[in-house]
């Protein structure tokens, strides 16, 4: 096999059309982020694995690219790049006035089992994080910049999901559960496999109307009516206050005017270890699987001996272009092209007029031969370039 | 208005759903004649039924080719696919098994590494290597698996018992039981935000149907 042909799996070579798109998606995410005062910082491909290694890390071991340096200590890709900034911010902005307001754009890797489609184990991440802001404000502020930074990029029809996941976790609390089978029932909670969660909340000594709300946690999604509906006098402390927050950020979108791009899904729960508020994510047409995700996560910056508390958003460029390209959306448009060709003794002549075009914000390439009007005129019809050129000392003329 | 993909396991198991899309008011005339063909458009209901191999359907799902699919719960747990797994059907029922000679009950625990032979992989690991905490060297099949233990090809074998007569045949017996496996109603994550109201119609008019079978049993 020759290997030399091709691109590891979970890899791509991105061509002209595409690469064009992605670099105006990211380019106007990248502006949304900084018009709200996001400052962009950059971290490095690899770390030492230690930094992902962490107790709050979401990250399986197995799924991360792994190497070693001269002195043996272990290397990683990175594998996503909320952990770097968030040591970056721990350890490099110490003394600095929180909040921090940090934006990135770059490339993680992911070693996973099976790739394709939108699975890739090299994926570019834009977004950003908020970082020593625990008011409501905070999570609505990024809610918001994902809603503005979908739309930019000329997404229609997408739907940002909220959650909380510290209403989850204190309704297992409530039923007596250990982590064990709390991590059981939050991953029946996340299939949405009611009947599943019936049977493990029937073994539980809980009231009867408790264990009911839990197993109505998978069809509570949609509108405000799903938090509603609860009887808060079941709810505990936890629970309780989870919900408070979550009307909050909610009510807080609504007076932003952005309520039509989100609702509530009570049932979304991820990463128990890492979240610890409001978490969302993003859907559209035309990709299976989320096109942005993001939450709240306070205990993160703490493993970097900075107890402040955090908020994000990561958007995959990857999914939003095959989105954007799928919904056929305004598919980026090479610029049109003016070729300039002359004879040998103009060729200064040229040069100066090919420059002032470029000034002028045109595209221009130069004839790279020697040879008659006829001879440029060939070439470009080949090549598919409707403009050309002709420059002599004296002057230009198009040539048709 | 986008079609809604649904996805069935060819063979019985999708005509046990065919079953169910009838009651509940859905024309399938079509896909039960004899015919090839992989895809079948309902255009008035705005539905399209694709008929893919029964450890494919999850996957379709998964991805967003298909919106809805059914298939059995033991590929759900072998491939772990992140979807959502919306309704217990009900038919298709059977379980995971360890299954092998009589003479190794009893020597499962304990002892050396088995071999194990298997087109379960990972419900031969998670069980034997998480629950059990036994070391196990997995021998990967297709089919005919029953007959890894006859040829000295494995200690035992990890695989679907509906009533055990293969496994009698074979003078193999059941030494332990894994999970009971029936099949399910499945949606794509994505799918289920952006297409609410239509996908939950069709979700919920198949639990009442699947709940009033169980009335009538």
């Amino acid at each position: 096999m020759k290997w030399s042909l091709h691109t590891p799996e979970g890899t791509a070579d991105i061509l002209c059309q595409e690469a064009l798109l992605r670099r105006r998606t990211e380019e106007t995410i990248a502006g949304v982020f900084g018009g709200y005062g996001y400052r962009g910082v950059e971290t490095p491909i690899f770390e030492f694995y230690d930094v992902f290694a962490n107790n709050a890390g979401t990250i399986a071991q197995e799924s991360m690219f792994k190497f070693f340096d001269e002195q043996g200590r272990i290397l990683v890709l990175r594998p996503d790049l909320t952990t770097p900034i968030a040591r970056l911010a721990a350890t490099k902005l110490k003394g600095e006035k929180p909040p921090y307001r940090l934006s990135y754009c770059g490339n993680a890797f992911r070693n996973e089992r099976e790739t394709g489609g939108a699975k890739l184990r090299e994926f570019t991440q834009s977004g950003i994080e908020l970082i020593g802001a625990d008011h409501p404000l905070s999570d609505a502020e990024v809610i918001t910049a994902t809603v503005e930074c979908l739309l930019a990029a000329g997404l229609e029809n997408f739907q940002i999901d909220i959650g909380q996941v510290a209403f989850f976790k204190g309704l297992a609390a409530q039923l007596g559960l250990d982590a064990e089978q709390t991590e059981q029932l939050r991953e029946m909670v996340d299939r949405k496999n009611s009947l599943a969660i019936e049977e493990l909340v029937a073994l539980c000594d809980a009231d009867d109307a408790l264990k009911a709300l839990v197993v109505s946690l998978p069809s509570r999604f949609g509108g405000m009516e799903v938090v509603d509906g609860i009887d808060e006098s079941l709810l505990g402390d936890t629970a309780r206050s989870a919900l408070d927050n979550l009307r909050q950020v909610y009510s807080i979108i609504r007076d932003y005017g952005m309520e039509s791009y989100v609702s509530i899904d009570l049932g979304m729960v991820q990463s128990l270890n890492y979240y610890t508020g409001i978490i969302f994510k993003g859907f559209t047409h035309g990709v299976g699987y989320p096109v942005c995700g993001g939450g709240r996560y306070d205990t993160l910056l703490a493993e970097f001996d900075a107890p402040l508390s955090a908020t994000g958003v990561a958007i995959g460029i990857d999914r939003v272009v095959s989105a954007l390209m799928w919904q056929k959306k305004e598919v980026a448009v090479q610029p049109e092209i003016t070729l300039i060709a002359c004879d040998n003794d103009d060729r200064a002549a040229a040069y100066v007029y090919a420059r002032t075009l470029r000034e002028e914000g045109k595209t221009v390439q130069m004839w790279l031969d020697e040879g008659s009007r006829d001879d440029v005129k060939n070439f470009a019809k080949e090549a598919g370039i409707a403009r050309v050129i002709w420059v002599t000392a004296d002057g230009a003329q198009e040539l048709d | 208005m986008k079609d809604i993909v649904i996805a069935l396991a060819k063979g019985r198991l999708a005509e046990l759903s065919i079953e169910v899309f009838e009651k509940i008011g859905i024309d399938c005339s079509q896909m039960k004649e004899k015919t090839r063909k992989l895809i079948f458009e309902n255009e008035e209901l705005g539905l399209k039924f694709i008929m893919v191999k029964a450890t494919d359907v999850a996957t379709y799902v998964e991805y967003g080719a298909a919106d809805i699919g059914i298939v059995g719960s033991d590929v759900l747990i072998e491939e772990g696919r992140n979807l959502y797994e919306m309704v217990n059907l009900g038919f298709g029922k059977c379980k995971v098994a360890v299954a092998g000679p009589a003479s190794m009950a009893g020597r499962l625990s304990g002892g050396n590494n088995i071999r194990v032979a298997t087109k379960y992989p990972h419900i031969a690991r998670d069980y034997f290597e998480f629950k059990k905490g036994q070391t196990i060297e997995i021998i990967k099949l297709n089919g005919s698996i029953e007959l890894a233990p006859l040829v000295g090809l494995s200690d035992v074998i990890v695989d679907i018992v509906e009533s055990g007569k293969t496994l009698a045949e074979n003078g193999l017996v059941v030494l332990e039981d894994i999970t009971d496996i029936s099949a399910r109603l499945v949606v794509n994550r994505v799918s289920m935000k952006m297409e609410k109201e239509r996908i939950l119609d069709i979700v919920s008019k198949i639990k009442a149907e699947i709940a009033a079978r169980g009335d009538r049993a």
